[in-house]
């Protein structure tokens, strides 16, 4: 029986059968604006308040006010309290790279991975992450290591990407294939905004709905509306992963 | 800045072969056997550079007969050599990023 997490967005747990595989890596893929961040702080956040399990948080983006800021916005008001307390341990921006020196902070944290106290880590974004690296290669080689690491510390991850959803014919980044699963977030501008779209295309190990849903971005959260399937323009043979 | 002496070491037949193939950690044997380099002059050179902080002691690793084997890194990226402001050798070591996650790593399977 394979273990699963609940990411806490109902409706995506739904069309993940449950949640996703404990201790795996899944990429959040999407353009700017598309929800990734909200993702992760919601997946964190969740953790904390309906599972009992502690969560990193790692932002090259933003700093820890911004973060705070974000989740108050949405209705998580007891963020603060959770990171007072170190049940959600932020990585923000200014400690990430601090004087350029991220190795100190990868040190920092794999202290703390290794002292088994958190069950959820969020990487916004491993687009920022890989720029630590000099080429192609070694990108390569420290994702598996540092997803390695990461499963075998017993953790549950979700990475942010920037990329567009892909279709055949365009091209794949090779994140897609070195973690274990796929979502993307997709976003079409409209007369009244914007309408969003979530779509998992990948996951190891797990039978999922591969359909593209629509979802909001509200109080509260993420809401994916699984039974509300827009489209079904993927059939699982098509999928380009 | 790094010593002139580098040069030296780096000029020596083999040196830069060795660094080059020690981007992944390899024992002298291997080095030895991949590049055709006398066993012998093979434990020298590793010493040269390693006394240089060219190359580095990466770990003991255990082989399928139970010994104890070493292999070597390469610390280095780059060397640059100028002459521009009077001569100067620049080292540029490797990152520290990668070398805590591989540490990081290899204590995974060491359990």
């Amino acid at each position: 029986m394979i273990e699963l997490t609940k990411t806490g967005i109902d409706g995506l747990d739904g069309i993940l059968n449950g949640g996703i595989v404990t201790n795996s890596t899944t990429l959040v893929s999407g353009n700017p604006g598309a929800g990734k961040s909200i993702l992760g702080l919601q997946y964190i956040y969740s953790g904390v308040e309906q599972f009992d399990e502690k969560g990193i948080y790692l932002s090259f983006e933003e700093n820890e006010s911004d973060l705070r800021e974000a989740a108050e916005s949405i209705g998580f008001d007891r963020w603060p309290e959770h990171v007072e307390s170190d049940d959600i341990k932020v990585y923000d921006k200014q400690v990430l790279l601090r004087e350029n020196d991220f190795s100190s902070s990868i040190e920092l944290l794999l202290d703390d991975l290794k002292n088994d106290d958190y069950d959820r880590l969020v990487l916004d974004s491993l687009t920022m992450f890989e720029l630590f690296f000099d080429n192609e290669k070694e990108k390569r080689t420290y994702l598996l290591k540092f997803t390695d690491i990461l499963s075998n510390n017993e953790l549950t991850t979700l990475m942010t990407n920037e990329q567009g959803a892909v279709f055949p014919d365009t091209d794949i980044g090779l994140e897609n294939y070195l973690t274990d699963g796929n979502i993307y977030l997709i976003q079409t501008p409209t007369d009244a905004g914007v309408n969003r779209y979530l779509w998992v295309a990948k996951m190891r190990k797990q039978d999922i709905e591969t359909d593209i849903y629509p979802m909001e971005i509200s109080w509260g959260g993420i809401d994916v509306h699984e039974n509300a399937s827009a489209f079904s323009m993927m059939s699982e043979e098509d999928s380009p992963i | 800045m790094a010593s002139v002496d580098i040069l030296q070491t780096l000029g020596n037949k083999y040196s830069a072969e060795i660094l080059d193939a020690t981007d992944e950690p390899a024992s002298a044997q291997e080095l030895s056997d991949e590049l055709g380099i006398p066993i012998a002059t093979c434990y020298r050179r590793i010493d040269e550079l390693t006394e240089h902080g060219l190359l580095e002691l990466h770990d003991n690793i255990l082989s399928d007969d139970r010994r104890r084997i070493k292999v070597y890194r390469r610390s280095v990226e780059e060397v640059r050599v100028g002459f521009d402001d009077g001569l100067s050798v620049n080292v540029e070591e490797r990152s520290e990023i990668t070398n805590k996650l591989d540490e990081a790593w290899r204590t995974l399977s060491e359990g």
